[in-house]
């Protein structure tokens, strides 16, 4: 209840036509439209300017998803690819969460590793892609081994930052109370690192996805990086973008579990 | 004061932090000495940097004095001492992911209370300062104010017989700090609580106190310490009464020395400006 001046509404009103008020309050409204838009220049551009050996329409794309899961194969690899990304987010989260914890709670552990955590996060990792499939083999446990390795530094880092920044008259109040190591660490410092943590999360999200894709397309028999090259070889790129769009789901489904956790858990901060 | 009136006993305590020689070497408390008395309210006030505050969180527990000793009903203060003593911080000091009620059975958690009793002692507490509307609230969608009343919640729900105050009005604006300590003065009057308060504020100090203890500048010691000889609960009235007025002003007397002091050891800097600023006009 800022402003209730009634000046300062009726100006309000007359300045706004009412269809900007209106996207103005249905922010989806826009994005979908902008969406539309989009698949609208692709249509057209693929129907009638380019060449159709290398890019198909989104209208054909749907319409053809029957013969994507129809292909020997394709369900199995996208399973496998979803099993590869899952384990790939758990093993990050708890990797992650549990060297993010113990570097922003210890100052010593917080000057010592933490820059040593800052260039491996920073090397580009796909140069060592190889040394995970000489170590992994070429099986899941590669793809699964370099999702990780991609994914836990945003967690460990957004964690370690979120501990750091508790504020000390919570942990001294705590105190005075007569709170134990533990109940501080259960009551105090673990609610106050949750919203951190899902930060670090969503971001580890897209490091694991990145992870995974890059080491099926470095080497897979019969997993998405098979496939992928498979129908780019044969120029049908209306069943290769077809799986990239059924990989683009797996992403958004994954993010909203994510965020409906989120939400969940951050109810206070309402 | 015998060792049996007295709650709290502080014998010659001093605290510097940092070493000696260091930077950051701070002499903040310099041998001060005071005997606190069961059921009073005793305010320390003093200028910015006295060592009121460390010498409060050196009676909690939460700070080891370098020298010098503080015992609570007779026992030697090593740390913590969360069935004696509850403390009331200047910020909220309230968890933010719990609710305000959550907040108070997690604190008689802390303290060991029997799980079966802390719901009802919530409760009464919370209808202690007024807050039994507001129990599954969370602290950031009340006021200022209420954060302080619900931190207060906690603190008497802990049930102590001392009750250590940090500037716990301090953020506050000046209307509801009135109202709070009015509210306190009327808690006081029927809890027999021993209260010590530390406050910027003289007015607050001559409200509230019984007796207020006045700080020299750092390094801090008591100076004088002055009676307020006033029962409790104290009405508003009394804020315009001739010896509110002559007690803050002999407060305000003792202080502005004190005050002057300690705003006067930041003059080595005004004088660094002044070098640079004429060497700056002998350049031009």
């Amino acid at each position: 209840m800022a402003v209730t001046h009634p000046h300062a509404r009726t100006a309000i009103v007359r300045t706004e036509a009412p269809l900007k008020r209106w996207f103005l309050r249905h922010p989806g409204a826009m994005r979908g439209l902008v969406i539309a838009l989009l698949l609208l220049i692709w249509e057209f551009a693929a129907r009638f300017l380019l060449d159709s050996d290398f890019i198909s329409p989104p209208s054909v794309v749907l319409m053809s998803l029957g013969t994507l899961f129809a292909t020997p194969g394709v369900p199995k690899a996208l399973g496998l690819a979803l099993y590869e990304i899952a384990i790939g987010f758990a093993l990050a989260a708890v990797i992650g969460a549990g060297i993010g914890l113990a570097v922003g709670l210890s100052r010593f552990a917080h000057r010592s590793f933490m820059p040593i955590i800052l260039l491996l996060y920073g090397l580009p990792q796909v140069t060592i892609l190889p040394i995970f499939v000489l170590l992994f083999g070429i099986g899941a446990a590669s793809k699964i081994a370099f999702g990780v390795s991609h994914g836990m530094f945003p967690i460990m880092i957004s964690v370690a930052a979120g501990v750091q920044k508790i504020n000390p008259v919570l942990r001294t109040s705590a105190r005075s109370m007569g709170a134990s190591r533990a109940q501080i660490l259960y009551h105090v410092i673990f609610p106050h690192a949750v919203p951190s943590f899902f930060t670090g999360l969503r971001l580890g999200m897209t490091g694991v996805l990145l992870g995974v894709l890059l080491a099926e397309l470095y080497v897979s028999t019969a997993g998405i990086g098979f496939f992928t090259s498979l129908f780019t070889q044969n120029l049908e790129p209306t069943r290769l973008i077809g799986l990239v769009a059924m990989l683009a789901v797996i992403a958004v489904v994954l993010n909203e579990i994510v965020r409906r956790a989120e939400l969940h858990y951050g109810r206070w901060r309402a | 004061m015998t060792a049996a009136e007295a709650a709290i006993r502080i014998c010659d305590v001093s605290h510097q932090f940092g070493e000696i020689g260091q930077a950051r070497h701070v002499q903040a408390l310099k041998d001060t000495s005071l005997d606190i008395a069961r059921g009073e309210l005793h305010c320390l006030i003093g200028p910015s940097g006295c060592g009121k505050s460390t010498l409060l969180s050196v009676i909690g527990g939460l700070t080891k004095p370098t020298t010098g000793s503080v015992t609570v009903s007779g026992k030697p203060v090593r740390g913590p001492m969360p069935h004696d003593i509850a403390y009331v911080f200047q910020e909220s000091a309230l968890f933010p992911w719990n609710t305000v009620l959550e907040n108070i059975v997690l604190g008689m958690k802390f303290q060991g209370v029997p799980k079966a009793k802390r719901r009802d002692r919530a409760r009464r507490a919370l209808e202690a300062v007024g807050l039994e509307a507001f129990a599954q609230h969370f602290p950031g969608q009340l006021s200022g104010g209420m954060r302080q009343r619900a931190a207060l919640a906690r603190a008497l729900s802990l049930e102590t017989d001392i009750l250590l105050m940090d500037e716990p009005f301090g953020a506050l604006d000046e209307q509801t700090r009135m109202v709070l300590g009015e509210d306190l003065s009327v808690l006081l009057s029927r809890s027999h609580k021993t209260i010590v308060f530390v406050t910027h504020s003289l007015g607050e100090a001559v409200f509230l106190a019984d007796r207020v203890a006045v700080f020299s500048a750092r390094p801090g010691t008591i100076k004088q310490i002055i009676a307020v000889d006033e029962p409790h609960p104290r009405k508003p009235s009394f804020m315009t009464a001739l010896k509110f007025h002559a007690l803050r002003d002999q407060l305000y007397g003792l202080l502005h020395d004190e005050i002057r002091k300690s705003i006067a050891e930041t003059a080595p800097l005004r004088r660094r400006y002044d070098d640079t600023a004429e060497k700056n006009e002998g350049v031009a």
